[in-house]
Formats: structure tokens, C-alpha cells, sequence
């Protein structure tokens, strides 16, 4: 279950002084979505790579690097890009053996602690760390090690964009939880989240 | 105060981490949290240096840069596109057909078809589910016992966690800092094994209770009109073997030297001796055979009598220009022969000797019976259709299971490669037929995506975690806890298979392996534990977390397709009572048993996993005295089965 653009887009439901970060969640949603969805595509790409160089080694012995390196920038792209997807869709694993006995306002109280006090101020490390760490690439053009390797800093800077990403979309459900708290928005959690994994 | 938490610190942190998680927040925040809460206790207290934290955008770098891990989205892709494009379906209506007339028929076909799926896609949730929805029901229709029938639904699903591409294991091999490649060697002979048990236990039920798993009634045995049962497997029999035998050969050369090891020594020295020589020679033999035998077949189809008389002619000619290639190399050797022994005895012996040595012609004279046998008994266009409806839904996972554990095994492809080999083949397969759109493509995807994003985040919160935990010492105060476990190596492996088992009721695989297995390995590698052994074995495992009631997950997957409701049934019109969560549980409880005893088997015969170092008949004894770790003297001695080749035989 996740809160879906249309569910928030119900000006009558909602309370005044809400509108606007509301409207931010929304916004914030909406990029988090379009994104995640489209680096999906990311990982075919990748898959395309991966397949054409084992055939290209294997049939002409010729092998690059260069290819080598592509599959894993655009994976690298594709999965920290979707972790705010992932997380606004609430599709990161939980353990929720004890977290199920708690009634729905003690699991929106952890998740909104949770977001304040783990995830805010991870992401916020992660982004000032990571900042440097691609400057530092991309001023220098660093190549990779190996041979014929591409230059690092398109890579570096996946992991700047899905940390920044990552915490702009938690305070989209920062917003959402506490306005579900209020009584703003609707719970649109089950009474008895089974946790969901789509696959495996 | 300060002294004591600078002192306990890992044990401190650990406990931390526990509350942490079991508040349920998201296990990769949860992780990174604690890992760096205490990076900064560290700091404040200067246990660690100020720039401890600058090295964490370099290990997130380090898991994206980690080419293994892309295993993981290829995998998932391939079977969630195989699952949309109803290869499981077509699979297992056909097994279903196959297996029927035996007791329990259906049950060995979900085992089986469950087996087959695990090898070509590692996806729980794709097998259970196809499994549920169409074995499920005719299993009830003809009366099977609805826990039998549930729990071999559920436990054949999750098969896919052990039997290799699994995602289990690569992750387990990430975490254990093994190859990929080795873990899944490893892991094929225990899956094979327990595959057997299932098989077993399915043996058993209907041995001990006849009417848990009855045989199909006659009307629902047959192929189709004028396809009954017996002349469609007397005319499938001989070409499924031939193609069985092409994939052994395609897989590993040095099975089939084992396997005619057993039964014909000298072919199996001429075939080591000649391995890609004859494989050559067979391939195409093989390929020639099967090639015009799809002619036929497809002309019986789909073609006028005629023209199927003229492909039976065709077939006919080729068989016999084989036998007498055959038979020419018969006479060359017979003439290379020296004159042995006296007399007409010593001759016949000699050319006893020689044929068995020539093994690929014995496939070749099969091949030449095959093609007489199948033109005898597949007369009739139907048993055609249906001998090609079998291959045709046979195939496609053959060929998908050789693409990428082939190539894996053959060491033409790495895991990853293997992965995306495997991807591009199911997308070929579901484009044959024509399942492939751009819709199902977005929602593979999509799913692929948010699985990738999920697993890859624990990964690194567990990263950024280990970085402060190891740190402190933390994995010392592990080590140290579980050295001192009395019993030495079995003492450790009977604890920790213990506690993982017990974990498993509550944590999926994907917790165990990031937070618990990265702490188990160095105290393994310390007690000199093979580290593939030990991971295979946790595999086998935490394969329970997905079958203990009441949270796992194959139970909720089957759950979600079982029928919770009483339902006519489509065939026989009758009305059927509905499957209930207490049976599907109790389905359940025997493989949960049947997985504990597979644990003890895999600790007892270790040959089984380490087999993976020897590749064939190159096991050399000096190696297995080091590596193997020896059970030593627990009680009588075990003898170790031995699963290298024999010996090459001397002809003294």
C-alpha cells in the first residue's frame, strides 16, 4: 500500500495550513516515481551490456574494460536512484515481527522518529561526504585503474544524486506521516502490514 | 562508566542493533544508523580517528562497484519475465501428464518441475505461485491430501534458493568472500540431494498412506484425442534420453566420463583421453539426430502423409549412413587390433573391449533404434503432436539452464554474464511466444528495480555498519564467543545451524545473510571450515525461513492463490471444500524435517560441497587430505562418499 498521487490530490479533505507541504510531498513523489521508473530501463541497458560483451569475448576475443565498467555505472545509477522509489512505494524491507503487535499510531510515531533521527540525518551525511568524493573525480578527470577503463566521476556522482534524492523523499514521508498523525490524510497502511516482497 | 562501554563496546553495539531492527524500521537505515551512531561514540570517545567517516562514500563506491552484485537484477529480471510468459504453466502440464499414471504422479511433477524451475530462475515467488494456480487444483480434483499437496507445492518452490542461479547464494558468496562460481558448484549436489528427498517423501506418502496422493484416473491420462498414454511415451522415451544425455554432455564432459565411469571404464578413459574431440563428434551426431527428427516430427504435424514418408526416409538414410560410419571405424579398429588372445574367444573379447571403447557410436546405433522406434511408434499425427508439444515445452528451460549454468560451470561465462545471458534468452523465449510487450517489460522492470534498490541498500547499511563493528573488534568478540564453543568445528556448525535455524521463523534470507553470516565467517575460516561448505550449508538452512509457519514466505504465496472459498470444480463440476491455512502450514512441517536431516547430511558427507575444488577426475588426494575438513573421530569412522571419477582403469 502507498499513498498514491490521487489519494492527496483532494483539496476538500484537506485541512487548511496543510496545502503547501502537501504540496511539496506531492511534488517530491512525483519526481521520486518518474525517476525510479525510468532507470528501470537502466538495468536492461545494463543487462544488454553485460550479455553483449560475454558474446563479443567469447565469439571475437575482444574484451573491454570500458564495457565492463558501463554495466556497473548504469546498475550503480539504476538502484540508488530507485532507493527513493523504493521508499515512497514503502519497499524497503522491515522486520516487523514485533512492530505488527504495536497499534498503527506507534508504527507511524517509530517511522516518523525513524525518519528524523536515522534516515535524515544519513542522507544528509551521505550527500556532504559524497560531495567532495565526485568533486574531487571530476575536477581531476580521474580515470579508473584499470585499462581502458572510463572516467569515475559519471559513477561518483550516482551515489551524490540517490543520497540527495533519498532525502528529499524522506521528508516527503516525514510530511506524510505527520500528517497522517494529525488526521490530515487517510492511513493508507492495513491494520496488519504482512510485509511485502515483490519477488523472492 | 566510560571504561566499561569503551570495553564492551561490541557487545553494546550489537544489542543496540537488535532493538533497532525489531522496531521495523526499514533493516537498511536501521543498520546504517547504528553503525554510525557509534562511529561518533567512537570519535567522541577516540577510539576512532576524526576522519573514520570519510572513508564511507568509498564503501558504498566499493558495493557499487562490485560486479558480482549485478547478478542479482539479471536474475530477478529473467524469472520474473519467464513467469509472465508461462514457461512454469506449460511445464507443468505437461510433467503433469507425464507423471500421472504413478501414484502420487502429480506430487513427483511439482518436485521435479520445481527442481527444473530453481535451476533456470532462483525465484521463489514466480515458482509457488504458477505451482498453486495450476497444480494446486488438480491435485484436490483427484483427491490428493490438501497438506500433502500444499506442502510440495511450497518446499519445490523454494527449491529455487538452493539449486544454483540462485540469489542466496551469490549473495552468500559476497558475504563470504568466495567466488561465485564455486558456490554454486558447490551447491549442486546437495540441491540434486534434496530434490531427491522430496521425491522421497513423496514415495513414502503414498506408501504409507495410498490415499494421500493417488494415481490419475484413466480419462485424464491421456495427450489429446488419439494420443493415449503409453504409445506417446514409447515414442518420447528414446529422444528425451538422447537429449538428456546431449545436456550432460553440454554440461560437464567430465559427469559423463563419471557416469560411463560406472558402467564402462575404457569409454570412460577413451572419452577423457578425447574429451573435446568426441564431444565434437557427438554434438553433431546429436544435433543431426534431433534436427530431422523435429523435421519429422513437424511434418507429421503439420504436412501431407507423403512428405512425412519421405522425412522418414530421409531420417532413415541418415541412421544408416551413422551405422556404417560405425561400422567402417569398426573394421579400421578391429584391423588395428593386435591379435590378442588365441581363438575366436580372444577376438570376441577384443572386440568387446574395442566397442566399449568407441562409446560414441554407441550413441550413434542408439540414435539409428531411436529413429526406427520413434517411426514405429508414433504413427498417427496426434502422438505426433503430442511428442512435439513435450519436447516443445521441455526445451525452452533446457536450453535456459545450459545458457547460463552451462556456461557458468564451463567457465565460458562469469555469474554476471551468466545472468545476462540468461535475461536475453528468457526475453527471446517470451518473444517466440509472443508474451513479450512493452507493458510486461516495464512491470519486469519496475519489480527488478525496487528489489535491487532494497537488497543493494541493506548491503551497504550493513557495510557502513561492519566499518565500525570490526572497528571496535567486534568481529573478535564474536570469533572469541564462538570458538569457545566445545565440540570444535561440529560443535560450531550443530550452534550455528541451530540459531540460524531458530532466526529463520522470524528474519527472511536476505536479513540473515547481510547481518548474520558476515559475522559467522571468520570464526569458520579460524575453525578451518570450508567457507563454501559452510555457506551452502546456511543455504540449505535458511531455505527454512521461507517454509516456517506462520511467516514464510512460500506459505503466503501459496496462500494468496489456494482457495480460501468452496469452488466447482472446472472438470468434474463437483463442489470442492477450500484449501485452509492450517493445512497449508501443516504441508509445510515435514520438509521443515526433511531440511533439518538435508542440514545433518551436508555436515556429515562434506564431499558433497567440497567437491567444487576438484574439477571431475582431478581430485588430488594430497588436496582433499588438506582442504576437506575431516569430521575426525566421531564415532565409528564416517565413510565419505566419494564423488570424484574412479580411478582410469589398468588393463594389466
Amino acid at each position: 500500500m502507498q499513498l498514491s498521487v490521487d489519494d492527496l490530490n483532494q483539496p476538500r479533505d484537506i485541512p487548511p495550513g496543510w496545502g503547501l507541504p502537501l504540496a511539496v510531498s506531492r511534488t517530491i513523489d512525483g519526481v521520486s516515481i518518474f525517476l525510479g521508473r525510468s532507470v528501470g530501463w537502466l538495468i536492461l541497458l545494463a543487462i544488454l551490456v553485460s550479455a553483449g560483451n560475454a558474446i563479443m569475448r567469447k565469439a571475437f576475443d575482444i574484451s573491454s574494460n570500458s564495457w565492463l565498467e558501463l554495466q556497473w555505472y548504469l546498475f550503480g545509477w539504476a538502484f540508488l536512484v530507485a532507493a527513493s522509489y523504493t521508499l515512497q512505494r514503502n519497499e524497503h524491507i522491515r522486520i516487523d515481527i514485533v512492530s505488527n503487535a504495536l497499534s498503527k499510531r506507534t508504527r507511524n510515531w517509530i517511522d516518523i522518529l525513524g525518519h528524523i533521527f536515522m534516515l535524515l540525518p544519513l542522507t544528509v551525511l551521505m550527500s556532504y561526504l559524497s560531495w567532495p568524493f565526485f568533486m574531487r573525480a571530476f575536477r581531476s578527470g580521474e580515470m579508473s585503474g584499470s585499462a581502458g577503463g572510463l572516467m569515475i566521476w559519471p559513477g561518483r556522482l550516482a551515489i551524490l544524486v540517490g543520497f540527495v534524492l533519498l532525502f528529499f523523499q524522506a521528508i516527503s514521508e516525514l510530511i506524510k506521516r505527520i500528517a497522517i498523525l494529525r488526521g490530515a490524510i487517510p492511513d493508507p497502511s492495513p491494520d496488519h502490514p504482512a510485509h511485502q516482497i515483490p519477488i523472492e | 562508566m566510560i571504561a566499561f562501554l569503551i570495553e564492551n563496546m561490541a557487545p553494546i553495539m550489537f544489542a543496540a542493533l537488535v532493538v533497532f531492527l525489531l522496531l521495523g524500521y526499514p533493516v537498511a537505515f536501521s543498520l546504517s544508523f547504528v553503525g554510525l551512531s557509534f562511529a561518533i561514540l567512537g570519535i567522541q570517545l577516540d577510539l576512532f580517528h576524526p576522519s573514520f567517516l570519510q572513508a564511507l562514500p568509498d564503501r558504498v563506491w566499493g558495493v557499487m562497484s562490485n560486479e558480482t552484485l549485478l547478478a542479482i537484477p539479471f536474475f530477478t529480471f529473467m524469472g520474473l519475465i519467464l513467469e509472465r510468459s508461462g514457461m512454469a504453466e506449460e511445464l507443468l502440464e505437461t510433467a503433469g501428464k507425464l507423471f500421472g499414471p504413478v501414484r502420487g504422479g502429480v506430487a513427483y511433477a511439482v518436485v521435479c518441475v520445481g527442481a527444473l524451475l530453481a535451476a533456470t530462475t532462483g525465484v521463489v515467488a514466480a515458482s509457488v505461485i504458477a505451482m498453486g494456480l495450476i497444480s494446486l487444483p488438480i491435485m484436490l480434483r483427484y483427491g490428493y491430501d490438501r497438506r500433502v499437496a500444499s506442502g510440495v507445492i511450497t518446499a519445490s518452490g523454494t527449491l529455487a534458493q538452493i539449486i544454483p542461479p540462485s540469489l542466496v547464494l551469490i549473495i552468500m558468496a559476497d558475504q563470504l568472500g568466495r567466488s561465485v562460481g564455486d558456490m554454486y558448484k558447490g551447491a549442486i549436489i546437495p540441491g540434486l540431494v534434496l530434490t531427491g528427498l522430496y521425491l522421497g517423501y513423496v514415495f513414502l506418502a503414498t506408501m504409507i498412506f495410498p490415499k494421500s496422493a493417488p494415481a490419475l484416473p484413466p480419462e485424464a491420462r491421456s495427450f489429446g484425442v488419439g494420443a493415449e498414454y503409453s504409445p506417446v511415451i514409447a515414442a518420447i522415451l528414446l529422444p528425451m534420453a538422447l537429449v538428456l544425455w546431449g545436456m550432460i554432455l553440454l554440461f560437464d564432459p567430465q559427469l559423463a566420463v563419471s557416469i560411463l565411469g560406472d558402467v564402462a571404464p575404457p569409454a570412460a578413459a577413451s572419452l577423457d583421453a578425447a574429451t573435446t574431440n568426441v564431444n565434437v563428434i557427438m554434438l553433431v551426431l546429436l544435433a543431426g539426430f534431433a534436427f530431422l527428427y523435429f523435421i519429422y516430427l513437424a511434418l507429421l504435424r503439420f504436412a501431407p502423409r507423403m512428405l512425412a514418408s519421405l522425412a522418414a526416409a530421409i531420417l532413415l538414410l541418415a541412421a544408416l549412413f551413422v551405422l556404417w560410419q560405425a561400422a567402417s571405424a569398426l573394421v579400421e579398429g578391429a584391423k588395428a587390433l593386435p591379435p590378442a588372445a588365441d581363438g575366436l574367444g580372444g577376438w570376441i573379447l577384443a572386440i568387446i573391449v574395442w566397442l566399449a571403447g568407441q562409446w560414441a557410436y554407441y550413441v550413434a546405433i542408439l540414435a539409428l533404434a531411436g529413429g526406427i522406434f520413434s517411426l514405429l511408434r508414433a504413427p498417427s499425427r496426434p502422438i505426433a503432436a503430442a511428442v512435439w508439444k513435450i519436447i516443445a515445452d521441455l526445451l525452452p528451460p533446457l536450453i535456459l539452464i545450459f545458457l547460463v549454468l552451462g556456461t557458468i560451470f564451463q567457465g565460458i561465462a562469469t555469474p554476471t554474464e551468466g545472468g545476462a545471458m540468461g535475461a536475453v534468452g528468457a526475453l527471446v523465449l517470451a518473444f517466440a511466444r509472443r508474451r513479450l510487450n512493452f507493458d510486461l517489460m516495464r512491470q519486469a522492470l519496475d519489480s527488478t528495480t525496487k528489489l535491487s534498490a532494497f537488497v543493494v541498500f541493506i548491503l551497504v547499511g550493513a557495510r557502513v555498519f561492519s566499518l565500525t563493528f570490526y572497528g571496535v573488534d567486534g568481529h573478535k568478540w564474536v570469533e572469541n564467543l564462538l570458538i569457545s564453543l566445545p565440540g570444535g568445528q561440529i560443535g560450531f556448525l550443530l550452534v550455528v545451524n541451530a540459531v540460524v535455524f531458530v532466526l529463520a521463523f522470524f528474519l527472511d534470507f536476505f536479513e540473515l545473510a547481510f547481518i548474520i553470516v558476515p559475522l559467522l565467517a571468520g570464526p569458520a575460516e579460524t575453525l578451518g571450515i570450508d567457507l563454501i561448505w559452510f555457506g551452502v550449508l546456511l543455504g540449505i538452512n535458511m531455505q527454512t525461513s521461507f517454509m516456517h509457519p506462520p511467516f514464510g514466505f512460500a506459505l503466503f504465496y501459496l496462500r494468496s492463490v489456494a482457495p480460501r472459498e468452496r469452488y466447482r470444480d472446472r472438470v468434474t463440476g463437483k463442489l470442492m471444500e477450500p484449501v485452509t491455512t492450517g493445512q497449508i502450514y501443516w504441508g509445510a512441517v515435514p520438509f521443515v524435517v526433511i531440511q533439518v536431516i538435508m542440514v545433518g547430511l551436508a555436515i556429515a558427507f562434506p564431499s558433497m560441497i567440497t567437491h567444487y575444488k576438484g574439477t571431475g577426475t582431478g581430485i588430488n588426494p594430497a588436496d582433499v587430505e588438506i582442504n576437506v575438513p575431516t569430521i575426525g573421530n566421531t564415532g565409528g569412522g564416517v565413510q565419505l562418499p566419494d564423488f570424484s571419477a574412479p580411478p582410469p582403469p589398468s588393463f594389466n
